[in-house]
């Protein structure tokens, strides 16, 4: 009998179960090795060591992967075949703005962000990466510098971190664009309450700067589902402000609107080459960590 | 009447619920925190007003639903029902009798025949019963019997089988057979030697409630089993004669030691040597007899030891196909190099599965006759034969036969002929270090060999000069040079295949012959053009052949010819099926033969079946433990004189009764009668309005 090929129960464990799990440490060990036991082989494994073999090459193959020194030794043609690209920058950048603290379903986002920032973090770290933190609200909060050994030093601040002052994506973004001089992955984890065309022009410079950018859109469900019955007053938690609201009446059209700005932040991160994805806070890790790796994947094979 | 789940009455009070909702639904005070209020801002204020009740009948009609439905969940049925029958005593029998052949072992065989007939005689007046004999697979005979005599019949017929113990199929059986009886009592009766090797087909089947399972256990602990175990052919020739010598391997599964055990080889029915053994205690050993020389035509063969306690697995049969000889005819030229033949003649002398017999011409000398006998031609480095010997072969191609067309210095053939894969050009060299090739089909069976890793490396060689192919339409590139040119191509002719290398196979023009792939290349490409397929010696008991495949049947035309086979008992299975020949279920042990019903004589193809070896070994399972794992608990077995009759629990009632299943149609058509009257109601509000 085939051996089961996942940690039991650790992939596709439902957020708020995890949120059981007291050390960050172990949170992303247990969804992290559980999502790379249940991988196939071919496709993923070789996202990061080294050079393998040559290969003579073949008709068909990316002649960018030709080793001129050999075929200046040997008058042949050899293909390099890599294992995987060498190590790189990986950085997250956390939002931890008052929004993030919202949470309907038992996680707040804040939580949930932490997890993905961990999973992230430990994930990049096996792949041996050199892995760094930024977290930010109308300004950098924190900042932890990429290096090979920080894995420890980003949990433990990913760990006390505390959502607090409102939140704006320029001011911190730009600053951001002086931290991150060399290329590399920066991941962005925010819920983007900002108009679409104002958020995407924040992450442009870094865009520019040469970054390889992952942002991925956190969002309750309740935020996109807005599930109230009753006629209550809503308080917005960044300003303060009250107001009455009949949920009823307005679902459809706040559902659209949330639709909409979604559709438009998708499309703006799209045209300026910023990879975009949409979590809801009730969809397990595992799946924030395929689309991260799709994206590495895809790096990897451009470089 | 009564409940299965009388909580959910509970759920009446929710009745409750949709007239609190209407009468007190208002505003209420307190504050949602949401993280941003920006999309909601964007919306316009609306106010509602407070709710009454305006239709009443609705609401009847939804509460009256919401009833139905949480009476459907709680699982209603009638407690005095329908069971004036349960009260019987009636018991559906299922007699599970194994028929593997290490029943065979001492008197294991009529032992439990013997119990199966005392289970029969013990059956009463209103008793239903069947009978299933299994070994790998498992045969029921006809379901739910109450005739005794018949019963006793099949017992007393029935044969062993040649299969292995696998307990699975037969329970499967047996737990479909009593899900469908609707008599009280279920029982079970396993006669077996209860081995350990079909246990593990047993998992995962749980036959209902209340089912008594009575193991049979026969024979007794023993293990001493002295099996032989296969054979190995070592070919050799001497005097231009096929020799095979023959390694028989024997175990011994028992905890004592043999010694002076009889082993014979016989040949086509007769003894040929006797040699005698010692073998250690569960260990094995290795008899080698002397070699023999071969006739023209397949020997069917046997190697046996004196008879043990389980005598069908002390003889292994097999058949040794002579011959396996590939016959070639290379054809060079009259003025070639002495030494250019060489290597393809060197490479074609080592092989003994199959071997090559390679006669030599010369383009000059080459005619029809030649072609006599020959399944491959090789013209290496030759101008095409000319007139009738190109006619020759040609049809010596669409007739089957194989040709190799070795492109070098002479090799200008002006046309293709009909037979090449691709038109020839002229010579071309490569400066320097030369060509490679660079592009390899791993899926053809020329290469299939080096597809794996470490399996020879076709590109390491070095061409320095070719003759570049343009392939014809019809024509398969089997390997290009790095440059793209073809270096192999393939062409099938009639019936038959062509291959054209586009440079030597010599060292002249490459270094490929000096390379350790040559050897296995040569062979792979004479094997393939020859269609060589190589024979099996043996089968094992239980397989299903497909007949299209044997080449012993190769000249046999299945629409012509009525194929039946012969078993080793004599029973004669006809196997054409339409056009084809068809499958052949091998389920004896010994020698099975294929005839052509049309023409009478000696067989077309005899194949030699072994029995499954997995079934030596004769470690038992705790007959207590198969019966727990089928009945779900401990100890149960031994009450089936006393068990009483089944009572059917109020799962068992519900069940039957289903009363859920209406209640929840009734709810379902409320429903829609609730949004046909609602959404007839809105409208006229919204017309109102």
């Amino acid at each position: 009998m085939d051996a089961p090929s996942t940690t039991p129960g650790a992939r596709f464990v439902d957020p708020k179960v995890l949120a059981r799990i007291g050390s960050l440490n172990l949170l992303a060990r247990t969804v992290v090795d559980g999502f790379i036991n249940g991988l196939h082989k071919a496709p993923y494994l070789g996202v990061s060591i080294d050079f393998a073999e040559h290969r003579g090459y073949m008709p068909g193959d990316d002649i960018r992967f030709i080793d001129w020194r050999v075929f200046a030794r040997t008058d042949r043609f050899y293909v390099k075949q890599f294992e995987a690209d060498t190590n790189a920058n990986f950085s997250v950048m956390f939002d931890i703005s008052r929004s993030m603290n919202f949470g309907s379903k038992g996680i707040t986002k804040l939580d949930y962000g932490r997890y993905l920032a961990a999973c992230l973090t430990y994930f990049c770290t096996k792949q041996r990466d050199r892995v760094g933190l930024v977290t930010f609200d109308d300004d950098i909060v924190t900042r932890i510098p990429p290096s090979a050994k920080h894995l420890d030093v980003v949990l433990h601040e990913l760990d006390r971190i505390d959502a607090g002052r409102p939140g704006a994506l320029a001011h911190p973004m730009f600053r951001a664009t002086e931290l991150f001089k060399r290329r590399g992955i920066v991941v962005v984890i925010s819920d983007f309450y900002e108009d679409p065309q104002a958020a995407v022009d924040a992450l442009k410079p870094l865009r520019y700067g040469g970054t390889d950018l992952i942002v991925f859109h956190l969002l309750d469900p309740a935020e996109i589902d807005f599930p109230y019955d009753d006629a209550v007053s809503f308080q917005d938690i960044e300003t303060g402000r009250k107001l009455p609201v009949v949920p009823e009446k307005l679902r459809e059209q706040y559902r659209a609107l949330v639709q909409e700005h979604i559709t438009a932040l998708s499309k703006l991160c799209g045209e300026n080459r910023i990879d975009y994805a949409l979590f809801n806070t009730a969809t397990p890790l595992d799946h924030a960590l395929f689309k991260f790796l799709a994206v590495r994947e895809k790096l990897s094979r451009v470089r | 009447m009564a409940f299965l789940a009388p909580l959910f009455l509970l759920g009446l009070g929710a009745l409750a619920v949709p007239v609190i909702i209407h009468m007190i639904q208002r505003e209420r005070k307190e504050v949602v925190e949401f993280p941003s209020l920006m999309f909601v801002r964007k919306i316009p204020f609306h106010s509602f007003r407070r709710q009454r009740i305006r239709h009443w009948f609705l609401l009847l009609l939804r509460c009256l639903a919401f009833i139905l439905l949480i009476a459907a969940f709680a699982r209603p049925f009638f407690q005095a029902p329908t069971a004036a029958a349960v009260t019987s005593g009636a018991r559906e029998v299922v007699i599970l009798l194994d028929r593997s052949y290490s029943m065979a072992y001492a008197d294991r065989w009529d032992l439990a025949r013997a119990a199966a007939a005392d289970v029969v005689d013990g059956l009463g007046a209103d008793d239903r019963a069947t009978l299933i004999f299994f070994d790998s697979g498992a045969e029921v005979g006809p379901r739910s019997m109450t005739d005794r005599g018949s019963l006793r019949a099949l017992v007393d017929t029935a044969e062993l089988g040649a299969g292995t113990t696998r307990y699975g199929p037969a329970l499967k059986l047996a737990e479909g057979i009593f899900e469908d009886s609707s008599l009280p009592r279920l029982e079970a009766v396993l006669i077996s030697d209860f081995q350990q090797s079909g246990f593990e087909s047993a998992s995962g089947i749980r036959f209902p409630e209340g089912t008594v399972v009575t193991p049979i256990a026969v024979g007794d602990e023993a293990r001493a089993n002295v099996s032989v175990a296969g054979v190995l052919f070592q070919r050799e020739y001497f005097s231009g004669r096929e020799r095979v010598a023959v390694s028989a391997r024997v175990t011994n599964r028992g905890g004592e030691p043999v010694t002076g055990l009889d082993v014979t080889l016989e040949l086509e029915g007769r003894e040929l040597e006797a040699l005698v053994t010692d073998l250690p205690a569960n260990g094995a050993s290795t008899v080698d007899f002397a070699a023999v020389t071969l006739d023209d035509a397949a020997m069917t063969g046997a190697v046996r030891i004196e008879g043990d306690t389980l005598p069908t697995d002390d003889v292994f049969h097999f058949v040794i196909t002579p011959g396996q000889v590939v016959h070639v005819l290379l054809v060079g030229h009259e003025r070639a190099d002495a030494e250019a033949g060489l290597y393809l003649e060197r490479s074609l002398g080592i092989g003994s599965s199959p071997s090559f017999d390679v006669a030599t011409t010369t383009i000059g000398n080459f005619d029809a006759s030649d072609l006599a006998g020959r399944q491959v031609v090789i013209l290496n480095d030759t101008p095409p034969p000319s007139g009738a010997a190109l006619a020759a072969l040609q049809g010596f191609v669409e007739g089957g036969g194989g040709l190799l067309v070795v492109s070098g210095e002479r090799s200008a053939w002006t046309s293709d002929a009909g037979l090449l894969p691709g038109t020839i050009g002229s010579p071309l060299d490569r400066d320097g270090r030369g060509g490679a090739i660079g592009f390899v089909d791993y899926s053809h069976p020329v290469f299939e060999l080096f597809g794996a890793p470490r399996s020879g490396d076709v590109t390491t060689a070095r061409f320095f000069r070719y003759r570049p192919l343009d392939p014809a339409e019809s024509a398969v590139v089997l390997a290009r040079y790095d440059d793209g040119n073809p270096v192999l191509a393939e062409r099938r002719v009639g019936s038959g295949t062509v291959l054209l290398w586009a440079s030597t196979l010599d060292s002249f023009w490459n270094d490929l012959a000096l390379k350790p792939v040559y050897l296995p290349f040569v062979h792979r490409v004479v094997q393939h053009l020859a269609a060589y397929v190589p024979p099996t010696p043996w089968y094992i008991a239980g397989q299903v052949l497909d007949l299209a495949g044997q080449p012993g049947l190769a000249a046999v035309t299945p629409d012509e010819a009525e194929l039946v086979g012969v078993s080793p008992s004599g029973r004669r299975v006809p196997v054409t099926e339409g056009e084809r020949a068809g499958f052949l279920a091998l389920d004896e042990q010994g020698l099975y033969e294929i005839h052509d019903a049309t023409a009478p004589g000696d067989s077309l193809l005899t194949l030699a079946v072994n029995v499954d070896l997995s079934e030596s070994d004769l470690t038992t399972v705790d007959p207590e433990e198969l019966a727990s794992a089928v009945t779900g608990r401990a100890g149960g077995e031994r009450e089936a004189a006393n068990a009483p009759a089944r009572v059917f629990s109020p799962e068992d009632l519900e069940r039957r009764q289903g009363i859920w299943w209406y209640l929840l149609v009734v709810a379902f058509c409320l429903l829609v009668g609730e949004t046909v009257v609602s959404n007839r109601l809105s409208r006229r509000a919204l017309e109102v309005d």
